[in-house]
C-alpha cells in the first residue's frame, strides 16, 4: 500500500470510528423518548446550566489566558519555564483528580475561608464554572501562546517605531493577527467545558435542576438504565458540540488576508 | 545627528564591542559587514529592542539610550518589511498617524506626496499579500517616511528582490533621500548597494568597527586585510618594501617590483591591494603611458562576469584585471596570451601587515 492510500485510509478510519459511534445510537433511538427528553424541564435545565457554565468558564479562562499566553510568548521572566510546563497539568492529571483536588482545597482552612467569606463553590453552580475553568485554562493558554508565537515580533517593533505604545501595538497588530487562534481557542475550550464531567461531578455534585450539566445528566440516566433517555441526551450534546466545531472550521477556513 | 558612543551590546553569545559611529544630518550612511558581523545587533540597539551593556546613543544631541522605541522617532524598514498583513496599504501608511492620534490634515498631505513620488497610488486599497515584491518595498519605505522620522533605518530592505528591481528601487530611495534630505542608516552586506546609496560607510567585522569613512576611500584603501577580503579586493598579495623615496614606495611582490604611493610610514612587510578595475591591459609593444607600473603578464584564466570579464594573470605574482567584453575581443585574450598590465601608483594600496597572518 502506498503512502497516499495508507494516510487516506487512516484519516477515513477516524471518521468511521466516531461516525460509527454516533450512528450506533440509532439502535436505541426512540423518537418519543427523544422528544420527551428534549422537552423535559430537567433536560432543558441541564442544557441551560451547561451552556451558561461553559460560556462563563471559557470566557473567564480567555480573560486570564490572553495576557498570560502573550507574556509567555514574548517575555523572558523567572518561572517562565515552570509556567510553560504546568500548562499541561490539566491534561496529564485526569479531570476527576483535578475535581478531587479542588474539593480537598475547599476543605482546608483557606478553602473554607473562601467558601464562607467569598463564594460557595462546593455543590453550587459556581463550582461547575470553577471545575470547567480549571480544566480548560491550561489548554486555552497553550493554544493562544501558539497563536501569538505565529505573529512576528518584528511587526510589533515596526508598529512601535511608527509611534505605537506596546498596548496600542498589541490591540491593533498582535490581537487582530492572532484572532483566528483566539476564536479557535475560545470555541474549542468552550466545547471541552461543555463536555466536562469528572471535575464537575466532584465539585458540584449531581443535583437535578441545580448542578446537573448535560454530561452529568447522561451519566445519571445511564446509571438508572434509561438507555433511550441517555441516547436522547447524548444526541443533544453531540448536536451542540458539532455545531460549535462546524462554526470553528468555518471561521478558521477563511482565506487569510488575501 | 546620530552619534553612537562606545556602544557595547550582548546578544546571546555574540558581543558588539565599543562601537563609535556618527551620521550627519542628510547623510546616507551604510554599515556593511558579512552575516554574523553584528549589523542586526547594532540596529536593534539603535531601535531600542536590545538593552545596551555600555555606551550611549544620541540623536540630534538628545540622549535616546533609555527612551522607549515609540519615543525615538525612527523610521524602520526591516528586511521582511513588516507590512501589517491585515491592513490595507492605505491603513498601513496611516498607522503612524493613528498611533499618534494625529488629525487627517496633519498627515495626509505628506502621504499623498510620497504616494505620488513612488507611484503607489493604485495600491492603496490592496492588502500587502496581494502586492509584488517591488510594490511591497515601496509601501514599506513610504510608510516609514510618512511618520516623519528623524532617522531612517534600512535593514537590507532590497535583498529579496531581483537585480533589476533592486537597482530600480535604489534609484527611488536615493531620489527620496536627496529630495527630502533624509538621514539614513543603511544596514547591508551588499557592497554595490552600499556604494550606490551611501555617502559614508562603516565596516563592521566580528562585532567591531574596523573602518569608517568616505565610501571611495574605504573601498579603495582598506585598512586591514580582513576589510580588503570582505570588500572583495581582487588582488591581495604579500610584499616587501624595498625603498621609499619622494612619497613613492618600491615594493617587491613575488617576482615583480611595483611602485606605489607611500602616504604613511610603512613597515617592511606589507600587503598590496589592487582593485581589478584599476588594472588596464594592452598588447605588448604598445605606447608607454603615464602608468608607473608596466608589467609583462601571461593570461592564466578568463572568467565571464557581468558586465566586466575577470582576467587572471601571472605578472610575477597573481594579478586580476577587469576588462570589458569588447576589450577582451580586441586584445584576443585567451589562456596563454601575453599582455602588458598597467597599474598607476595611486591604484596600489599598501596595508601594513603588522603581524597579520596572511599567506
Amino acid at each position: 500500500m502506498n503512502l497516499r492510500r495508507t494516510t487516506i485510509t487512516a484519516a477515513l478510519s477516524i471518521l468511521l470510528l466516531y461516525g460509527g459511534l454516533i450512528v450506533s445510537l440509532a439502535w436505541f433511538l426512540d423518537l418519543s423518548a427523544l422528544s420527551g427528553a428534549v422537552q423535559s424541564e430537567r433536560t432543558l435545565a441541564a442544557v441551560r446550566i451547561s451552556l451558561v457554565a461553559a460560556t462563563l468558564a471559557s470566557s473567564l479562562a480567555m480573560l486570564l489566558a490572553v495576557p498570560a499566553a502573550y507574556g509567555l510568548s514574548r517575555f523572558h521572566f523567572r518561572g517562565r519555564e515552570l509556567v510553560d510546563t504546568i500548562l499541561e497539568f490539566p491534561i496529564i492529571v485526569s479531570p476527576a483528580a483535578l475535581g478531587a483536588m479542588l474539593l480537598i482545597f475547599f476543605n482546608n482552612p483557606l478553602g473554607e475561608w473562601v467558601q464562607e467569606n467569598m463564594i460557595r463553590f462546593v455543590f453550587t453552580f459556581a463550582g461547575i464554572v470553577l471545575a470547567q475553568f480549571v480544566t480548560i485554562l491550561g489548554i486555552a493558554v497553550r493554544m493562544l501562546k501558539t497563536s501569538f508565537d505565529e505573529v512576528p515580533t518584528e511587526l510589533e517593533t515596526v508598529a512601535r517605531t511608527l509611534g505605537a505604545t506596546p498596548r496600542f501595538a498589541f490591540f491593533t497588530i498582535t490581537l487582530p493577527l492572532a484572532r483566528h487562534g483566539l476564536v479557535a481557542a475560545y470555541i474549542l475550550t468552550w466545547a471541552k467545558a461543555l463536555g466536562e464531567f469528572g471535575a464537575t461531578i466532584m465539585v458540584a455534585g449531581t443535583m437535578a435542576m441545580r448542578t446537573e450539566t448535560l454530561p452529568i445528566a447522561i451519566y445519571m440516566r445511564l446509571a438508572t438504565a434509561d438507555i433511550e433517555g441517555t441516547v436522547a441526551l447524548i444526541l443533544v450534546l453531540v448536536v451542540i458540540g458539532l455545531l460549535a466545531l462546524f462554526i470553528t472550521r468555518k471561521l478558521l477556513g477563511r482565506t487569510v488576508y488575501a | 545627528m546620530l552619534n553612537i558612543e562606545a556602544l557595547s551590546v550582548a546578544a546571546g553569545s555574540f558581543h558588539l564591542r565599543d562601537v563609535n559611529l556618527s551620521v550627519s544630518a542628510g547623510e546616507c550612511h551604510a554599515v556593511i559587514g558579512p552575516s554574523g558581523s553584528g549589523k542586526s545587533t547594532l540596529l536593534n540597539a539603535i531601535l531600542g529592542v536590545l538593552p545596551l551593556g555600555n555606551g550611549r546613543i544620541l540623536l540630534e544631541g538628545a540622549d535616546i539610550t533609555n527612551l522607549p522605541i515609540e519615543q525615538r522617532n525612527l523610521g524602520y524598514v526591516p528586511q521582511q518589511l513588516g507590512l501589517f498583513p491585515h491592513l490595507t496599504v492605505r491603513d498601513n501608511l496611516a498607522y503612524s498617524a493613528r498611533a499618534r492620534h494625529l488629525a487627517r490634515a496633519q498627515y495626509q498631505p505628506l502621504i499623498d506626496k510620497l504616494v505620488n513620488t513612488t507611484g503607489i497610488h493604485s495600491l492603496l486599497d490592496r492588502r500587502p499579500m496581494t502586492l509584488s515584491g517591488g510594490e511591497r518595498q515601496r509601501v514599506g519605505i513610504v510608510r516609514a517616511l510618512a511618520s516623519q522620522p528623524r532617522l531612517v533605518l534600512l535593514d537590507e530592505p532590497f535583498t529579496a528582490l531581483n537585480e533589476s528591481l533592486r537597482r530600480e528601487l535604489w534609484m527611488v530611495m536615493r531620489d527620496l533621500q536627496r529630495e527630502s534630505q533624509l538621514t539614513v542608516l543603511l544596514i547591508t552586506h551588499d557592497l554595490s548597494e552600499a556604494y550606490f546609496l551611501a555617502d559614508r560607510v562603516t565596516i563592521l567585522l566580528d562585532g567591531r568597527v574596523i573602518q569608517q569613512g568616505e565610501k571611495a576611500n574605504v573601498y579603495g584603501r582598506p585598512v586591514a586585510p580582513e576589510v580588503a577580503r570582505f570588500l572583495g579586493v581582487e588582488t591581495l598579495q604579500p610584499g616587501r618594501v624595498l625603498s621609499v623615496d619622494n612619497g613613492l614606495a618600491t615594493v617587491a611582490v613575488g617576482a615583480a617590483r611595483l611602485i606605489a604611493l607611500a602616504q604613511t610610514t610603512l613597515p617592511e612587510s606589507v600587503l598590496i591591494s589592487i582593485r581589478g578595475e584599476d588594472v588596464t591591459l594592452e598588447r605588448p609593444g604598445g605606447v608607454a603611458g603615464s602608468a608607473r607600473n608596466r608589467l609583462t603578464a601571461r593570461v592564466i584564466g578568463v572568467r565571464a562576469g557581468s558586465p566586466l570579464i575577470c582576467v587572471e594573470l601571472d605578472a610575477g605574482f597573481p594579478l586580476r584585471a577587469f576588462i570589458t567584453r569588447s576589450a577582451c575581443e580586441e586584445l584576443e585574450i585567451a589562456e596563454g596570451t601575453e599582455v602588458v598590465a598597467l597599474i598607476k601608483a595611486p591604484a596600489i594600496h599598501l596595508i601594513g601587515r603588522c603581524q597579520q597572518n596572511l599567506t
